[in-house]
């Protein structure tokens, strides 16, 4: 039973830092915006579900309320980042997700301070963690799918071409009629509440919540995640998350197994460290390559090259 | 009398102590092609991207149909019809020539985060008509071979032509193109002053910078000349051309 249950725990954290990683890949990989803060809205949507829970309201509706919380502080935050250049937003939001830990930290009326406060599980302990773990592996898959649906219909829509000429040259897509802060806006917003409801199973399924959980370490993990996998592509982003999650894991399991002069979990982040160096240096488009837009128009154009080169060559 | 199309009145626009446009007043009319020329310096990119509103004039007002545009963001002035092409091409080098089309193309319905997640059917169809047209303009350009690869691999050339591409795709009322047949060969640069002639006999309107005068003067119908930020002489290319005014701008003394 022990490695099926390792196995099931690792797959729900993929399926949970799919999804904040679906939504770093959403504001960086299109957007480019460099969200240094992601932690932020992680934690949000953790704490707002596990105080709305303590209160009794329904899970899917503490699910929503994280989202909905998290995007609106995505807005917030908008306001005064977007008016800065790029490396100056991602200065502002990592420290606004330092001053979100260090405040949930400090009280102590609210969610426990430093020891946090408990969430009640949704699905109650029937006897067996895989039961448990299954439970709640359909649950965050349920909403990965959602979330890479509503990511995929954006990245292969005019919409997510606005984001990605934004991306390139935000003066030339203000030029041809793009509102920069609007979609960086929604951008943003749409980041956020993902990563809000991802923090919400997070909570729901540790059955727990506290400050030390939220560190800027999680931040850099989920842009490993998208780096690694390829900015601009959701598969990468999965393939991201997934990747990292292994090796993070890997590592943690090797430890029992390998006698080192350090603590595997410390080479960990050397290694993370490494990886980012070296996919930046030698494949800085990731694993998987961005993807172009797909609608309806340009398959007709594509299908239609297609059809006189074929033509040509008879 | 034709309706002004594009009005200026007295603007101004300094950078420190330097007056890179100092008072110009204009009135462009509906139709045709208008040629702005003077030499390097002279102000005249700056007033264009006054009018685009991606500098705001010090002084002055700015006024398109009737509208006054001096306090608009460069996309809502985009809406209105006045649209423009980039001295140096700016284009979005990942995405293919034929998305840099798409995104010209004003009102398009999937450009709205909601209509491109629930409302797909509504913008599909606008947007297949909306690439028919863009294959069309990219084939008069002869880059319709290239529409699926990405921008950054064009040659400086048909970066130039898609440049103006872009510009035609959004149907403006009123077209900035600054210097388009700089950089390209000459048979190619008349090329496309022709296409751009075509297009105003079909109603559309042009405001042109240009060096190559020798081109210009064959094809705009009224000339501005701007020397140190002021529209210093300005008629029809063959009035322009017998003035003493405007040879002292380009030969100084």
């Amino acid at each position: 039973m022990g490695p099926l249950l390792y196995i099931c725990d690792l797959i729900v954290y993929i399926g949970i830092f799919g999804i904040v990683s679906l939504s770093l890949n959403l504001e960086f990989g299109f957007a480019g915006l460099a969200n240094f803060g992601k932690v932020a809205f992680f934690l949000i949507g953790a704490y707002t579900y596990a105080l709305l829970s303590q209160i009794g309201v329904p899970f899917y509706l503490c699910l929503i309320a994280g989202a909905l919380v998290s995007a609106i502080f995505g807005l917030l935050i908008s306001l005064p980042a977007l008016r800065l250049r790029a490396d100056y937003l991602a200065i502002a939001v990592l420290a606004f997700g330092e001053i979100l830990r260090l405040i949930v930290k400090s009280e102590k009326w609210l969610a426990g301070g430093d020891w946090g406060t408990p969430v009640s599980p949704i699905f109650p302990y029937t006897g067996s963690y895989i039961i448990y773990r299954l439970e709640n592996i359909g649950l965050v898959f349920l909403c990965l799918f959602i979330c890479f649906l509503v990511v995929q219909l954006l990245a292969n829509s005019p919409y997510g071409r606005v984001l990605r000429a934004i991306r390139e040259d935000e003066v030339a897509a203000e030029a041809l009629g793009k509102s920069k802060a609007k979609y960086k806006a929604q951008a943003l917003m749409l980041g956020s509440a993902m990563a809000g409801l991802a923090g919400g199973l997070y909570a729901q399924y540790l059955q727990y919540v506290l400050p030390g959980m939220f560190m800027p370490m999680v931040t850099f993990t989920v842009w490993i995640m998208v780096l690694v996998g390829g900015p601009a592509n959701n598969w990468g982003a999965l393939l991201g998350a997934a990747l990292v999650q292994i090796l993070a894991r890997g590592t943690n399991i090797a430890k029992d197994y390998i006698a080192l002069p350090i603590d595997l979990n410390d080479l960990q982040y050397i290694l993370f460290g490494a990886l980012i160096i070296l996919f930046l240096l030698y494949r800085p488009q990731g694993l998987l390559k961005e993807s172009q837009v797909k609608t309806k128009a340009i398959g007709r154009v594509r299908h239609g090259r297609n059809a006189i080169r074929n033509k040509g060559s008879q | 009398m034709e309706e002004t199309l594009l009005g200026i009145r007295e603007v101004s626009k300094h950078f420190g102590g330097v007056y890179a446009v100092n008072g110009v007043s204009l009135n462009i009319k509906g139709g045709g092609i208008w040629g702005l020329v003077g030499p390097n310096g002279s102000g005249k990119t700056t007033l264009f991207n006054t009018i685009l509103g991606l500098h705001r004039p010090d002084e002055g007002a700015i006024y398109f149909n009737g509208k006054c545009i001096s306090n608009l963001a460069p996309h809502q002035i985009y809406g209105l019809g006045l649209v423009n092409a980039f001295q140096i091409p700016r284009l979005f080098h990942r995405l293919s020539v034929l998305d840099n089309m798409l995104l010209a193309a004003r009102g398009h319905q999937g450009d709205r985060l909601l209509n491109s997640i629930f409302l797909r059917k509504n913008w599909q169809e606008q947007e297949v008509e909306l690439a028919g047209k863009a294959m069309q303009i990219l084939e008069s350009l002869e880059l319709d071979h290239l529409a699926l690869s990405p921008a950054g691999e064009l040659s400086g050339g048909q970066r130039k032509l898609l440049e103006v591409g872009r510009g035609v795709m959004a149907s403006p009322t009123l077209l900035l193109l600054d210097e388009p047949a700089a950089g390209v060969n000459p048979n190619l640069g008349k090329r496309i002053f022709q296409g751009i002639e075509d297009l105003s006999q079909e109603g559309l309107s042009f405001f042109i910078i240009e060096h190559r005068l020798e081109i210009l003067f064959d094809f705009a119908h009224w000339v501005y000349v701007m020397d140190k930020g002021k529209i210093v002489v300005e008629g029809k290319p063959e009035e322009v051309l017998e003035d003493p005014a405007f040879y002292q701008v380009y030969l100084g003394a």
